[in-house]
């Protein structure tokens, strides 16, 4: 199952905006390998990753959310494979707030902002986990996601790991009723939430890791964000493995969240990266080919993480992926 | 011979001609003697009105389960929840599955619909009339065609270029100078504070009305002007000849005998306005389940709603959601079909009065 077959092959993704970044640097790396397979690759969300390769219309839906039990019990044939380890940033747009300070926000604060109890800077719940910081009065402008996101599902399951009474459990999902705060801006893909936030002073969102280098470029600022230890942290390297190292028993059938890992340093919003394939193909080469660019995408193909942020699986987790990838068949 | 016997029939055999010159032939006798033609139109005028059936049946069908599970409250509710979509069991209401915490209300979409479209004909009803009468009575021929020419490009070009230039273009400027300007001079009275509060990003009412006049514009500019045009000569050389400016020789004359027309333009334009989707979606700002609190806040309507949320629909499991952008489907269609009728109404009143020609003079 490591090697594609001869003869030439086109596999199609969507999906997941935040990861589509990976998915731009793995297509021309493995067809640089293999010449006989092309990648076509979209970015969309993480919803129409899932509905697509539910419907069959992709070969792989990419997802930062892992299958809902109903979903899973509808299509018994997809199954979510974890390809690498992303975590999401909340971001914000303050003029006066030099971007070298990253300001420190929780999950109870967050939850207090999109539902509408803070509802200006200067808030002292705010202002009492910043100090030194002079914040303005302006209002919050809240920047959410408009599609069906896993950046959402993430977010608000942060939320909600922090703060269950601000922040519901019904209020979990890759779409959700946003508490109506005036002036809100529903943002398409993660690409539109950076433009929000960079036109819309005063603003604040949240988007994935993958997209650092542009919220960067865009001048926005980045939240250290609070973990259930009570730090503040930013994503890097060490504190997304702080916050892996919290979960050490991933099902068998990888669907896990990992939010609001313990740890003094782990980042409190990581998730798996999941490729959405069904286990039922119509081909056997087509089974063959899914398979060696899966299985090349948790072992070969880790060496492009980096350049998105993103981190490897840990060891035990690239076992099971194997073990879901072999399911595959023509 | 038994009645069980095969009967041969001759195909293509001696003496006849094979089936496709025997086909050709009866094709072209159909067309010679006007068969063709009859059953082409028969079919070309039921193919239509089985089309329609089609979409509502299917919307009916789809959006039954909904409908089965909200009643006539989805009309009056605000809700705007996929609700959890990651609960082990869906809830069960009337019958029909559902994720735990979902609710829909059509409310909201409603009234964004129509406030926009509203927005979009006050601006655009006087601009293209006004359009019109320049270009069939005042600008000289060359630049009448022009402006003509442009306004037809303006109708056939892609509504998701008119949305990509409000999200880029026309939005900050609404943000930055209209909206902030509008906001600080309106006096403190009750109506007029739809116009007055948070300015927001450019994204919402105030920018979504702007872009669907701009679609709304040539429709009912280009309309006008042909009737305009057709307006005869003499009742306006009579009113000039009783010293008539030009300014009420277009009111008195000839915008009263076109009056029916304009209408029926304007419908034309409203029925764009209330469907248009691509556009109005890349710049209301999506914002579900609630009313815009001002003129410049974010909102939704439904069109714009099913386009955005059809992806999220689409991976909720019990089906509940798809359902719900069905009656949504439905809700915009019946709102179309009654603005039609409406139209039609007020066009027999208005033409009924006939010419009325210098009524008020």
């Amino acid at each position: 199952m490591t090697t594609p077959a001869s003869g030439s092959q086109t596999i199609s993704e969507t999906g997941s905006s935040l990861m589509a970044p990976l998915f731009a640097l793995w297509g021309p790396a493995y067809h640089s390998q293999f010449s006989q397979v092309t990648l076509s690759t979209a970015s969309s969300s993480s919803g129409v990753g899932i509905s697509s390769a539910a419907a069959g219309t992709t070969n792989i839906g990419a997802s930062d959310a892992y299958l809902s039990p109903a979903d899973m019990a509808k299509y018994t044939t997809l199954e979510n494979i974890p390809l690498a380890v992303a975590a999401l940033m909340v971001v914000y747009n303050l003029p006066s707030v030099p971007a070298s300070t990253n300001l420190k926000l929780n999950g109870t604060v967050l939850a207090k902002i999109y539902s509408g109890k803070i509802t200006k800077w200067n808030d002292p719940a705010i202002t009492a986990l910043n100090p030194g910081v002079t914040l303005p009065s302006a209002s919050i402008v809240l920047v959410h996601r408009a599609d069906s996101s896993g950046s959402t599902f993430l977010f608000t399951s942060y939320m909600n790991a922090q703060d269950p009474t601000d922040w519901s459990s019904s209020l979990i999902g890759t779409t959700v009723a946003w508490p109506k705060q005036p002036g809100e801006i529903g943002a398409t893909g993660s690409g539109g939430i950076v433009s929000s936030v960079k036109t819309t002073p005063d603003s604040i969102s949240y988007v994935g890791v993958s997209y650092l280098s542009k919220v960067t470029a865009a001048k926005e600022g980045e939240a250290a964000v609070g973990n259930a230890s009570g730090s503040f942290v930013l994503p890097n390297t060490a504190t997304i493995d702080a916050a892996l190292s919290a979960f050490t028993s991933t099902p068998a059938n990888e669907a896990i969240s990992l939010i609001n890992g313990s740890g003094a340093q782990a980042y409190p919003i990581i998730n798996y990266e999941y490729a959405i394939v069904n286990t039922s193909q119509s081909s056997t080469t087509l089974a063959q080919d899914l398979q060696a660019f899966l299985y090349w995408a948790v072992t070969s193909g880790t060496t492009q993480l980096a350049s998105v942020n993103f981190q490897p699986l840990p060891a035990s987790v690239v076992t099971l992926s194997e073990a879901q990838i072999a399911k595959i068949s023509g | 011979m038994t009645a069980s016997a095969p009967v041969v029939r001759p195909e293509g055999g001696a003496g006849q001609d094979p089936l496709p010159r025997r086909a050709v032939a009866a094709l072209r006798a159909g067309i010679r003697n006007g068969q063709a033609l009859r059953w082409t139109g028969a079919v070309g005028a039921v193919i239509p009105a089985l089309a329609l059936a089609f979409v509502l049946v299917v919307l009916v069908i789809k959006g039954w389960p909904a409908f089965r599970i909200d009643g006539w409250s989805f009309f009056s509710s605000k809700a705007w929840s996929q609700g959890n979509q990651y609960a082990l069991k869906p809830e069960i209401k009337n019958g029909y599955e559902l994720p735990p915490g979902a609710a829909y209300g059509a409310l909201p979409l409603i009234v964004g619909t129509l406030a926009t479209s509203l927005i979009a004909l006050i601006i655009a009803v006087p601009v293209s009339v006004g359009t019109a009468l320049a270009i069939v009575e005042r600008l000289p021929r060359r630049l009448a065609y022009a402006v003509g020419l442009f306004l037809e490009v303006l109708a056939g070009m892609p509504s998701v270029i008119i949305g990509l230039f409000g999200a880029v273009t026309l939005g900050p400027i609404v943000a930055h100078d209209i909206a902030p300007y509008v906001a600080r001079n309106v006096p403190d009275v009750p109506v007029l504070s739809y116009f007055a509060g948070k300015t927001g990003s450019g994204y919402g009412l105030l920018t979504s009305g702007l872009v669907l006049s701009l679609m709304v514009i040539p429709i009912i500019a280009a309309t006008t002007r042909d009737l305009v045009r057709q307006v005869p000569i003499l009742p306006r050389e009579g009113a000039l000849a009783l010293g008539m400016s030009d300014a009420q020789t277009a009111r008195r004359v000839t915008l009263p005998w076109v009056g029916a027309g304009i209408v029926g333009s304007v419908v034309l334009g409203l029925g764009r306005a209330l469907g248009e989707t691509i556009a109005v979606a890349m710049v209301c700002g999506a914002s579900f389940g609630s009313f815009p609190s001002n003129l410049y806040d974010t909102m939704i309507t439904a069109a714009a709603a099913i386009v955005l949320t059809l992806e999220a629909a689409l991976t909720d499991a019990t089906g509940y959601a798809l359902s719900v952008l069905a009656e949504i489907g439905l809700v915009l269609m019946v709102i179309t079909l009654l603005t039609n009728i409406g139209a039609r109404l007020l066009v027999r009143r208005v033409s009924s009065t006939a010419l009325p020609v210098g009524a008020g003079i």
